[in-house]
């Protein structure tokens, strides 16, 4: 398959311009998003922080190319994402966006493996399926179906999934809320080492505030507007923060 | 309470196609159902109400001639209650509007009594009033046919005289409610009627004077039919008697009671075929949405709402459907009802055919589809009450898999990503898929059912009647004459080829069983009639063997080879016992047949014939019939393509009503099981196919997904219901089957086609809204949704 979306010589991978979402209309219209502005540099882990019903997830959304903006521009390397047809996000979402959910959304009648391979089987430059399960430390349990995998393995599969077509972009909508802590942890570590290893640029929403320590960049939302709350010059491993 | 009935309905409104295709189903089945109950109620009092008012015998003879003084003796039989004896004579008639020669009886209207029993209604006109002669009443179905008015001169020949009549009124009698030639199971109202004429003038012309020829009797209560039979049998032998019997062998009554039986086959079979693809389409739909509601539903537990009070919620989201569904099928029944109630006025002649709705029937159908939805509904609302509201609050594990059959033997190379899931999920609910593919095959099964109806038809009308019939004309003679009459037939104009018949009155004995038929001696090497074998090729009619209708066989209870009486009863009423050579394929009314020289000597009156099978050349075909009309020797003429006309008029049409009927709702039925299943199948995936969609699968990968398991359904389905509805086609023929008339299962290319271009159309348009369905879906939202 031929990608619509010309590579393009930009810093910034990701651009948004007064970027607005608003459901509904009239009395019952809610602004999930008033006017965002935003700049994501490549190869970054990005953390956004947010109360519960600021807007995170339904920025991530648009960014992911999942939903279409009511206002503004979004541009992903020059290609205007928020005018984008049916088949031109559908590429995109194939070719550049990886996505890792809170509840997995592992397929269940699909094996770890084939979970993967299902991904691998279409994209253009994959790694082996092995590769992105040795990521994600689970080479061991590749032909276990979902049912018979821990909360945290199955979202270590999904990560797995989602990072195995080497995406520019990997999107995590609070990949460790249905998780403990413990657990979290290895999920995370998962995630940072991708970022690092493969220089996928990263963004990850939660509610965990300490995890700022471990990100490039933190944003923080509020009643749909977006604040650029810090830049780390040197992010902290998962491992070494302080729960 | 009241928010919950708020959810009720707003979940109704979520899920109205479905709810409709299952109403719809429901719908169809019932209205069958009402349809031919109502039809049955109302031929059942229009028949019951005429009878007890005009007074319709329950015992009837006919005999050569007896005395007026014998009437003492039958009336004095045990357990008679009332006599009426009269002259019934056939006679030649002249329609100068009617090319070929007509024929009928005219029946004695007393004049110095009052008519006792078999009383006439007047529709038209009057009853012979005054004493004004050379008057006749006209039944009601030949005067349609040849649209004759009182006042209408009709020329007939009576005992060989022409007189010049004029018709007084047109009537109807309950002994003629299905008007048909004596012996023949088909109309042909157009040459063939009832008359009725003064006593007086009947019997002057026929020297019947102070006799009579037919005899009908009432019984009173608690007598024994066989009895008086068996008793006037024994008066009347000596005047020639052909053997009494009761309403059940009257051909009328026969005819009206197997179009009864004919309606209670179909009242039954197919509805319930209908209902239980309603069952399992409700089951279906029950159990998708509870186990889309599962926290929905452990939340209201967790309020502390009883089991009870859930379990009826779902129980009423099913009993909606239930009161659409019995709604549209009362109304379906009534409109498909007075429609087939109006065709019937066509065939059977009753002062009034009314539609009686059954109001019995509908009750009856509110509770078979509410029983149908509650069986359907049942297995779903147990699940609801067993869960756990702690169990509940949980998100649903994942469902657990593992690899399908083919890949653990090995063939895991071959198969693709999306076979794998498909394979697999077949697997993990074997019991859905084999449901899915039940209903899916039941779908293409009752589509078979109806036209196997319509081909059953046209077999008859062009095989019967092209290859087993190859005469252009029967013609008979006024009595029995020298073989030399059939050569005289060869001498008319256009006559290819003539070929004698004798037929003579008889009846056929085993053991405590018998019927009175007709037997026909027919030429050995027959061209034109010919008499079929079962495996549909001309038999040989060896010199002494006795071929009968299958019917006949049943009837009697008899198989080739066994032995059967045979009682002649005319000329010397001689007796023979003679096995059965073989069954004739036949398909309407029962018949026996013998070589003609073997009946010939059976009867011991020389060589003689009454009548002949002719063929004419199509060219002179009017010229034959303008000569035919002249030939005073010749009393009635079956024309072949007449009686082909009357069986498309008449069987024909009320079959092919019930099969167009019974086709639209086959059909409907049929999308509404596979848009069913495919609206189920885009439920139970939707969330991963969203989740696919989201990884980057565009609308037409995830498409095929979800339609390739329609598809592989549908596939392994169409074969299987293929074999179901020929089954079920066979089982239905055989049910509606009457002596009458029978149906041969025919089951055609054409007929297999229709059912699998239904399905595959129903299966892609089906696909196609699933895929729209699945191009709307919010993949936000169905990613938040967790089952
Ligand atoms: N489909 C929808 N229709 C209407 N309003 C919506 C819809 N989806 C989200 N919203 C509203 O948009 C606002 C932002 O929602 P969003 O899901 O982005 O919040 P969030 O920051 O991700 O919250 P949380 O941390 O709870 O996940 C909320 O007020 C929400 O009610
Ligand atoms: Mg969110």
């Amino acid at each position: 398959m031929t990608s619509p979306i010309p590579p393009a010589p930009d810093s910034s991978l990701v651009v948004a311009r007064e970027l607005s979402k608003t459901y509904g209309s009239g009395n019952a219209a809610v602004h999930a998003l008033r006017g965002v502005n935003l700049d994501l540099p490549k190869g970054e882990l990005v953390v956004l922080l947010g109360a519960s019903g600021s807007g995170k997830s339904t920025l991530l959304n648009l960014i992911g190319g999942l939903d279409n903006p009511t206002g503004g521009s979004l541009h992903y390397r020059g290609w205007n994402v928020a005018q984008a047809d049916e088949a031109g996000l559908t590429a995109y979402r194939r070719d550049v966006v990886g996505f890792v959910f809170q509840f997995y959304n592992l397929i269940a009648s699909l094996t770890a493996r084939e979970n993967i391979g299902l991904i691998t089987e279409v994209s253009r430059d994959p790694m082996s399926t092995d590769d992105a399960l040795a990521l994600v430390d689970l080479t061991n349990r590749a032909n276990h179906f979902p049912a018979q995998l821990s909360g945290g393995e199955q979202q270590r599969v999904a990560i797995a999934r989602a990072i195995a077509k080497r995406p520019e972009l990997l999107l995590c909508d609070e990949p460790t809320g249905a998780l403990d802590v413990k657990t979290g942890v290895l999920v995370l570590e998962a995630i940072q080492r991708i970022n690092r290893e493969i220089g996928t640029l990263t963004v990850v929403i939660t509610h965990n505030a300490i995890l700022a320590e471990m990100a490039d960049r933190v944003f923080t939302m509020s009643d749909g507007r977006l604040e650029l709350a810090k830049v780390n010059a040197n992010p902290r491993p998962v491992g070494e923060l302080a729960w | 309470m009241e928010l919950l009935d708020l959810k009720l309905l707003r979940d109704l409104k979520a899920l109205k196609s479905q709810a409709f295709a299952v109403a719809l189903v429901m719908a169809c089945g019932l209205a069958m159902m009402i349809m031919t109950r109502s039809l049955i109620r109302s031929l059942d009092q229009a028949r019951d109400g005429y009878y007890e008012k005009h007074r319709f015998a329950e015992v009837f003879a006919g005999l050569k001639r007896a005395p007026d003084s014998t009437r003492e003796k039958l009336a004095a039989i045990p357990g008679v209650a009332a006599v009426e004896t009269g002259v019934e004579v056939s006679v030649t008639l002249d329609l100068p509007d009617l090319l070929e020669p007509a024929s009928g009886l005219i029946n004695a209207v007393p004049d110095r009594r009052p008519t006792i029993l078999n009383k006439l209604y007047l529709r038209r006109g009057n009853l012979l009033e005054g004493s004004s002669r050379l008057e006749v009443l006209v039944s009601e179905a030949f005067a349609e046919a040849n649209a004759l008015n009182p006042g209408d001169p009709i020329a007939a020949i009576l005992n060989g005289r022409r007189l010049e009549l004029r018709i007084a009124g047109i009537v109807l009698a309950p002994q003629y409610v299905f008007e048909a030639r004596p012996g023949s199971a088909l109309p042909d109202n157009k040459t063939f009627g009832i008359f009725w004429m003064r006593e007086q003038e009947l019997a002057e012309a026929f020297n019947l004077e102070g006799a009579f020829n037919t005899l009908a009797l009432s019984l009173a209560p608690g007598a024994s039919e066989p009895e008086v039979i068996a008793e006037v049998d024994r008066i009347l032998e000596p005047y020639g008697g052909l053997g009494a019997y009761g309403r059940s062998e009257h051909p009328s009554n026969i005819r009206v009671d197997d179009e009864i039986r004919v309606l209670d086959g179909l009242s039954f079979g197919f509805p319930l075929v209908f209902l239980s693809v309603a069952a399992f389409m409700t089951h279906s739909v029950m159990s998708r949405q509870i186990a889309l509601q599962r926290e929905q539903i452990a939340i209201l537990k967790a309020f502390g709402f009883a089991n009870r009070t859930i379990a009826w919620h779902y129980i009423k989201f099913a009993l909606l459907i239930v009161i659409v569904g019995t709604s549209l099928g009362t109304l379906g029944g009534f409109i498909f009802g007075l429609k087939l109630v109006d065709m019937y006025h066509l065939f059977f002649r009753f002062p009034r055919l009314e539609f009686v709705p059954a109001t019995g029937a509908i009750i009856g159908a509110l509770i078979a589809s509410s029983a149908a939805a509650l069986i359907g509904v049942a297995g779903a609302v147990l699940k609801v009450v067993k869960l756990s509201p702690a169990e509940a609050m949980r998100p649903e594990p994942p469902a657990s898999f593992r690899p399908a059959i083919a890949e653990r033997l090995g063939f895991s190379k071959w198969l693709t990503v999306s076979l794998r899931m498909a394979l697999r999920n077949v697997e993990r609910k074997p019991w859905q898929a084999i449901f899915t593919t039940v209903a899916l095959a039941m779908a293409t099964g009752i589509l078979i059912i109806p036209n196997a109806f319509r081909d059953g038809v046209r077999h008859i009308l062009d095989f019967q009647w092209d290859v087993v019939q190859r005469q252009t004309v029967t013609v008979s003679l006024v009595e029995p004459g020298p073989m030399r009459a059939a050569h005289d037939f060869s001498q008319l104009p256009g006559v290819v080829l003539a070929e004698p018949f004798r037929t003579v009155p008889i009846e056929m004995v085993s053991g405590q069983r018998s019927r009175r038929l007709a037997l026909h001696g027919i030429v050995k090497d027959a061209d034109l009639n010919r008499v079929m074998g079962q495996d549909n090729l001309p038999l040989q009619l060896e010199q002494s063997g006795l071929i009968i209708s299958e019917a006949l066989g049943d009837s009697l209870e008899v198989r080739p080879g066994d032995l059967v009486t045979i009682n002649v009863l005319q000329g010397k009423r001689r007796s023979i016992t003679i096995p059965i050579g073989g069954f004739s394929q036949d398909f309407a009314g029962i018949a026996s047949f013998m070589e003609l020289h073997a009946l010939n000597r059976l009867l011991g009156e020389g060589d003689r014939i009454t009548g002949a099978f002719i063929s004419v050349a199509g060219g002179q075909w009017e010229a034959f019939l303008r000569e035919l009309k002249e030939t005073p020797q010749a009393s009635g003429v079956v024309i072949k393509n007449a009686m082909r006309q009357s069986f498309r008029k008449t069987t024909a049409e009320s079959i092919g009503l019930i099969q167009v009927i019974y086709s639209s709702f086959a059909t409907i039925v049929a999308f509404g099981i596979v848009y069913n299943s495919a609206r189920i199948a885009l439920s139970e995936r939707a969330r991963e196919l969203a989740t696919l969609r989201v990884l980057g699968f565009s609308q037409g990968d995830v498409g095929s997904i979800l339609v390739g398991e329609l598809v592989v359904l549908a596939a392994i389905a169409l074969p299987l219901g293929l074999w179901i509805g020929s089954g079920m086609a066979s089982l239905l023929i055989q049910s509606i089957n009457t002596e009458t008339v029978r149906l041969p299962l025919v089951l055609s290319a054409s007929n297999y086609a229709y059912a699998t271009l239904v399905i595959t159309l129903a299966t892609a348009i089906s696909a196609l809204i699933a895929c729209r369905k699945l191009n709307q879906l919010d993949l936000v939202g169905a990613l938040k949704a967790t089952e």
